[in-house]
């Protein structure tokens, strides 16, 4: 859609050629593409400097046995890649980062709609249900785990707490298997920034056409498949490409969640929460194998691409683009 | 008009049952900062604090640098924001306004690296800086302050398509380059934007966690990693209350931009989402 205007702008040597208007001239154009380049130069720059050589840095490094810190360090070839291929720890990691994608990504665009649809009606405070459903979203991500510890805490925390007032039993959070819910708890809970892009795809569906189809005889719950959700589909299609990119490089959360020791440097991250992103963190870092590290980031790169891929690719059957194409179905 | 109210009456009691959900974390943080160390572990498990313990925030103030911190914090976040939003205003004005060879490939690569995980290239770039002799300085974060960034220039550029074009015709006619049609009529017509622009910047390196923890060492660190690893007692062991009281005040100088600027904060949010 951003495209389609940059599209309806003339280039720069096909201005028009009036006969008696002063023609701006080779050199005008050759001036106007120097100033756009100067304009950009900041993002450009920026660009190869601080995207595309760290990822060919981190490729180079994956070629070598590179430890981090001596400068001892060798080319190794492929072999980091060979060695990733039957590495079984860094799979299992990756298969749990799928999993957990798989039911994050749903979930939260789910919840995000199902909410909108409740707060898109005309409800007395129906701002501040916004803010608060919104506020969770704009926490910074220690303070959301710092808070989460809390309430998952199993002595003290306010889960357990509620549960053992039900005469539920507690359970211990942040340690496996649960800790995996833990996460994806405390993720569903940061959905607000969905639920307002959402909110606004909703209130850009024409009104009239919920309402012909109502006059129609469709049931609420027929407009809202048929008529509501086709409209707003782009912004759900948007909302499941980043929510997937965004739950692939989860570091941070499991990172802040795990027992820390005194130092609070090394951190025991439990193994169901152990995702592709905290493996190659921990090879870095804890195993001092930056070449290997690298390997894997490169290989994680691959794979994000390629899903991202496949996802914008399977948007023709579901993103309604056409009139023709809903009703084949 | 009996159905109607019941329905609305449903809905209600879904919205608050999650609306407790949603602010539990934020009341239970709250409390947990307001009890004795003892009555956190009480069992069974005290809800409310016996009488609000507000040592827990002087202690959190005194136990670390607490403002050696916030300031190293509020010095970058401004820093980076400062930058970040005048290099992006540029970008943007540019994508908007001007012509040249390649843009449209060029836009569709700006996009596309707003897709682009970030931590793909925060690891190799600590590494490089570190090579670079920058590492435990502030310098990594004026240079992405000046790259600009994908999302702000996305930002900036939707705003100034919109402006006529009379506008910086008449300055052309007048002798006007585009520096400074740039510096003289668009960044002045601006104004909300760039507001926009910097208090989002500046709460997106306040809330950062990871680039601070690999690139600073303890000292210089900003508030969000200092928290993290601090306040613990001589056993090693975390003291809740107070890591919770520093935490609450981590979050204030965020809400206080939020309460203030729902409106920018919010129509930023969806201008990313529902560009199709």
């Amino acid at each position: 859609m951003v495209v389609e205007k940059v599209r309806g702008a003339a280039p720069a040597g096909a201005l028009p050629a009036g006969r008696d208007a002063p023609r701006p001239g080779r050199r005008w154009s050759r001036y106007s593409g120097r100033t756009f380049y100067l304009f950009v130069s900041p993002w450009v720059l920026g660009f190869l400097l601080l995207t595309v050589v760290p990822l060919g840095y981190a490729f180079a490094m994956s070629l070598t046995n590179f430890d981090g810190s001596s400068s001892l360090w060798r080319w190794v070839g492929l072999s980091n890649y060979r060695e990733l291929l039957h590495d079984s720890a860094a799979w299992s990691s990756l298969a749990r980062t799928l999993v957990y994608t798989a039911i994050v990504v749903p979930l939260s665009v789910a919840v995000a709609l199902g909410l909108a649809v409740l707060l898109n009606r005309r409800l007395r405070a129906v701002g501040l249900f916004r803010t608060v459903f919104f506020l969770p979203s704009v926490v910074p991500v220690v303070a959301t785990a710092i808070m989460w510890k809390l309430v998952f805490n199993r002595d003290a925390g306010l889960l357990n707490a509620i549960l053992e007032r039900l005469g539920l039993g507690t359970v211990t959070w942040l340690v496996d298997p649960t800790a995996f819910y833990a996460l994806i708890i405390l993720t569903l809970w940061g959905l607000g920034g969905g639920m307002v892009i959402m909110l606004a795809a909703l209130q850009g569906v024409p009104v009239e056409l919920e309402e012909a189809a109502v006059v129609d005889g469709a049931s609420r719950w027929r407009v809202f498949w048929h008529v509501t959700v086709p409209m707003i589909s782009p912004v759900i299609f948007f909302q499941v490409v980043t929510g997937v990119i965004m739950s692939f490089q989860v570091l941070v959360q499991p990172l802040l969640l795990a027992e820390t020791n005194s130092i609070g440097a090394v951190t025991n991250v439990p193994p169901s929460t152990h995702l592709y992103m905290v493996q190659v963190y921990q090879e870095y870092f804890a195993n001092q194998r930056f070449g290997y590290g690298s390997a894997m980031l490169w290989v994680f790169f691959v794979i994000i691409l390629i899903i991202t891929l496949l996802v914008q690719r399977s948007s023709r059957f579901w993103v309604y683009y056409e009139v023709d194409r809903d009703q084949k179905d | 008009m009996t159905r109607r109210t019941d329905r609305a009456g449903g809905t209600y009691l879904l919205l608050m049952t999650l609306a407790v959900l949603f602010a539990g974390p934020f009341v239970w943080l709250v409390l947990g900062a307001l009890k004795k160390q003892s009555e956190w572990v009480a069992i069974p498990i005290h809800f409310l604090p016996e009488a609000p313990q507000w040592s827990n925030f002087t202690e959190a103030f005194t136990r670390i640098n607490f403002l050696a911190y916030t300031g190293n914090s509020l010095f970058l976040s401004a820093t980076y924001a400062v930058l970040v939003t005048f290099s992006s205003a540029a970008v943007g004005f540019g994508f908007a306004r001007l012509k040249g060879p390649g843009k449209r490939p060029l836009f569709v690569v700006l996009l596309s690296t707003m897709m682009l995980p970030s931590i793909l290239t925060l690891i190799p770039t600590y590494v490089l800086y570190a090579r670079l002799g920058l590492v435990n300085t502030y310098w990594p974060w004026v240079l992405w302050g000046l790259a600009a960034s994908p999302y702000l220039v996305f930002l900036f550029r939707q705003f100034f398509a919109a402006i006529p074009k009379d506008l910086e015709d008449a300055a052309i006619i007048d002798g006007c380059g585009y520096g400074r049609i740039f510096v003289r009529i668009f960044l002045p017509l601006s104004r909300p934007v760039l507001l926009t622009s910097f208090l989002l910047s500046f709460t997106w390196i306040w809330g950062d966690y990871l680039a601070p923890a690999l690139l600073l060492d303890i000292d210089h660190t900003t508030l969000s990693v200092a928290i993290t690893q601090a306040y613990r007692d001589p056993h090693g062991n975390y003291i809740p209350t107070v890591q919770a009281a520093a935490a609450a005040l981590y979050v204030v100088p965020v809400m206080l931009i939020f309460f203030f600027t729902q409106r920018y904060f919010v129509r930023s949010v969806v201008m990313s989402g529902v560009k199709g």
